[in-house]
């Protein structure tokens, strides 16, 4: 029952042909559903514009387990003591009273993509339409040889918001005098490219002020990684001496731990830690593989919509796609769900499909009024998600240049938060 | 072996070679169901557990929903207190202003005021949004001729800040004194202004712009003939591109983009507010940022991608934005 295609303008008009969709499914009594799961930077921003958008003419669910959302991004800058853990705390209260989003706090646990359902913890089966995921990361098992979720509390990750990250700002400061610090870091592709340097940058920042014959060792299978070239000089400034980083060549990516130990073997060299911050390797969100929706370790989509390449009525978002040249950040899930909320309206309603445009940028504060940047546009094409133009931070910018990006920074995270949140 | 076990475990727990035989000959199947049994009160016990902690954290949640409101309610007040102190303070310095001979306020050579030629020179900083003499019209923000004297807030047809026009209404007259402090940090004296300008640090570039100012101000006929402001466009565009009348539907699809860091109710930190420009200006400023004259580059790459319909479809978006 094809009641209305849709046709995009312009570069997508290739592939929409094969996307279009029924406008009200039978099965919809009414109001067509969507539902989403996961309430971060894709799937809370996914929910308020399509709930915003369509004004009333969706029923949109949102699956979130935590009644309190933590942003990942910025909590770097709550370990290096520039931010109060409750100035990166959300809660979904304004997508339920202003947006009329039916928000569930629960697990989802699987997909009936026949039935079109989700099934979730608390034993409810929700209906949908269209279902957008955007369940971030999960950790690949036996990646780092030693560890495991069960050893999350001696050697914390903090690569998910909240008492993980916590718990590794308790465990820096509580450091002996000259202790040491590894960190494991993650190979690619992994959530938040600069990430693990600027959480090396407010480690490094703490220790200099309370600790600063402490040292900091970073055990890297990468042989190079986001804004090197700045975290490097920056650390070369405020940080001399402190942090050695391993990278390859030097075994960095031949690492097991011994949790109950806190020892860290590189390439056969034990190093007895105080702190070990182990970043596994990622793999998209547990509900993506129950779903049958990813191919290796992420869910390919398409760049036009969002939509999986394994299921039209199925937008992932976010950390756990597979779909091009777009780091995995906050950002670009944000910007990712714009899209997705366009075409999933278009699909649903008869409101206009413009064509899919996507950007991203990520700040990094290195030390006090010292922020750096990356970011790049984005366009579909039927093959990916593909670069247009970017730009990044120069070494020897001047003070005054590098405080106006930190200050930056701070305006962004007031901008997509209430983005994401209303 | 079960026997083994099972004598083994009596001996330990001292519960005699009977009880241990026993449960040494005890079934598999019966220990399984035992096992099952203990798994579901195990099960319904962590179930309970779980219901608790819920109604536990809906307590906390309730608690921390109160902590905030008492907090801002407090902010709100502290906030009212301020403004109420800062109003004072202005309507203290308009009084000893206007205490002051008149023929001083307006000669140029007064002391409080530095050299006018320098501040045309630095008021080329405010020219983006500010218009001054003859024909000046408001843009981004209003107009200044008659600045001096004018209550804050209070320049008809210019859509101001709530706060701006609440810091009028509360007697903010802008004169000398008020104008530097607002100069020198206008967030520490209208708290949500529109205006995003970071401020001028030095106190003689102030003087100076305050003394070019003054000169459309002491008297409306002396306003020089040839428009002081005056000055090569920004960027050249070709007039039908400046004709284009935007689509806003999808400039709002557009502008989905921008808000990730422009927040949508125009309130601005360390980002500037987009909202209600004049459509002109908007095409005006991405332009400039698409012909990499203005430098940021987040805002050229931004603006390097979208054609002139796609520009002018976000100023039409922006500029209805409430």
């Amino acid at each position: 029952m094809k009641l209305n295609r849709r046709v995009f303008v312009g570069t997508g008009m290739a592939a929409a042909t094969t996307l279009s969709a029924p406008m009200v499914h039978a099965a919809s009594h009414g109001k067509p559903k969507v539902v989403v799961v996961g309430g971060g930077a894709g799937g809370a921003t996914a929910a308020r514009y399509i709930a915003k958008d369509s004004q009333g003419e969706i029923d949109v669910t949102l699956v979130e387990p935590s009644r309190s959302y933590y942003t990942c991004f910025f909590s770097n800058l709550y370990i290096g003591g520039f931010r109060e853990l409750d100035s990166i705390e959300h809660s979904y209260g304004t997508l339920a009273s202003e947006y009329g989003i039916n928000v569930v706090h629960d697990w989802a646990t699987g997909v009936d993509r026949d039935a079109k359902t989700v099934s979730l913890a608390g034993g409810a089966s929700v209906p949908y339409d269209r279902l957008v995921l955007s369940p971030g990361i999960d950790f690949v098992e036996g990646s780092v040889d030693g560890w495991d979720l069960s050893a999350q509390n001696a050697m914390p990750h903090a690569y998910k918001g909240g008492s993980q990250t916590e718990l590794l700002k308790a465990q820096v400061e509580a450091m002996p005098e000259g202790g040491t610090y590894v960190m494991v870091a993650p190979p690619n592709p992994y959530r938040c490219p600069p990430g693990p340097y600027e959480r090396i940058s407010m480690v490094a920042h703490v220790l200099k002020a309370s600790n600063p014959t402490a040292k900091i060792i970073i055990a890297d299978p990468k042989q190079n990684f986001s804004k090197q070239g700045l975290f490097e000089e920056g650390w070369q400034k405020y940080y001399s001496g402190m942090i050695t980083r391993i990278g390859p060549d030097f075994g960095g990516g031949n690492v097991t731990v011994d949790p109950a130990a806190m020892t860290v073997d590189i390439d056969g060299e034990v190093i007895q830690a105080d702190v070990v911050n182990v970043i596994p390797a990622q793999k998209a969100g547990m509900i993506c593989d129950a779903a049958g929706l990813t191919e290796g370790n992420w869910a390919p989509v398409s760049g036009h919509t969002m939509q999986s390449r394994m299921d039209d009525n199925i937008h992932i978002l976010g950390d756990s796609t597979n779909q091009g040249d777009m780091p995995k950040s906050g950002f670009s899930a944000n910007s990712q769900a714009k899209v997705a909320a366009m075409a999933v309206r278009g699909a649903l309603t008869d409101s206009r499909v413009f064509p899919a445009k996507f950007s991203n940028t990520c700040w990094s504060l290195i030390d006090t009024n010292d922020g750096v940047k990356v970011g790049a546009t984005y366009e579909a094409t039927d093959e990916k998600i593909a670069k247009v133009d970017g730009f990044v931070s120069q070494t020897g910018e001047d003070a005054a240049l590098r405080q106006a990006t930190y200050e930056e920074s701070i305006g962004w995270y007031e901008g997509i938060t209430s983005d994401m949140f209303g | 072996m079960t026997n083994t076990f099972g004598i083994f475990a009596s001996v330990l727990g001292g519960a005699g070679l009977v009880l241990g035989l026993a449960y040494g000959l005890m079934s598999r199947d019966y220990r399984d169901q035992e096992v099952a049994a203990l798994t579901d009160r195990l099960s319904q016990m962590e179930s309970s557990r779980a219901a608790l902690a819920a109604k536990a954290d809906q307590a906390a949640e309730f608690e921390a929903r109160l902590g905030d409101l008492e907090q801002a309610l407090a902010a709100a007040r502290d906030e009212a207190e301020a403004a109420r102190q800062a109003a004072a303070d202005a309507e203290i310095a308009a009084k000893e202003r206007i205490a002051e001979p008149v023929a001083e306020d307006v000669t140029p050579a007064n002391l409080d005021f530095g050299d006018p030629a320098r501040g045309a020179e630095v008021f080329a900083q405010c020219q983006s949004c500010h218009q001054v003499g003859q024909g000046a019209e408001d843009r981004i923000g209003p107009h200044l001729n008659g600045i001096f004297g004018r209550r804050a807030g209070a320049h008809d047809g210019f859509n101001y800040s709530d706060d701006m026009e609440m810091m009028g209404a509360d007697g903010l007259t802008w004169n000398r004194d008020t104008l530097d402090a607002y100069l020198e940090n206008p967030k520490a004296l209208v708290s949500r202004t529109r205006m995003n300008f970071a401020g001028l640090k030095d106190a003689e570039d102030r003087a100076d712009i305050l003394a070019y100012l003054r000169q459309f101000s002491a008297s409306p006929q002396d306003i020089p003939e040839a428009a002081p402001t005056a000055q090569v466009p920004e960027v050249e565009l070709a007039p039908e591109v400046l004709e284009i009348v935007g689509d806003t539907d999808y400039g709002e699809y557009l502008s989905s983009e921008c808000k990730t860091c422009h927040q949508q109710d125009g309130s601005d930190q360390g980002i500037p507010a987009i909202t209600q420009w004049p459509t002109e200006d908007f095409v005006v400023a991405m332009h400039a940022y698409k012909q990499e004259i203005r430098p940021h580059p987040v805002m050229q790459m931004m603006a390097n991608r979208l054609s002139d319909e796609e520009i002018a479809a976000l100023a039409a978006y922006f500029a209805q934005l409430e």
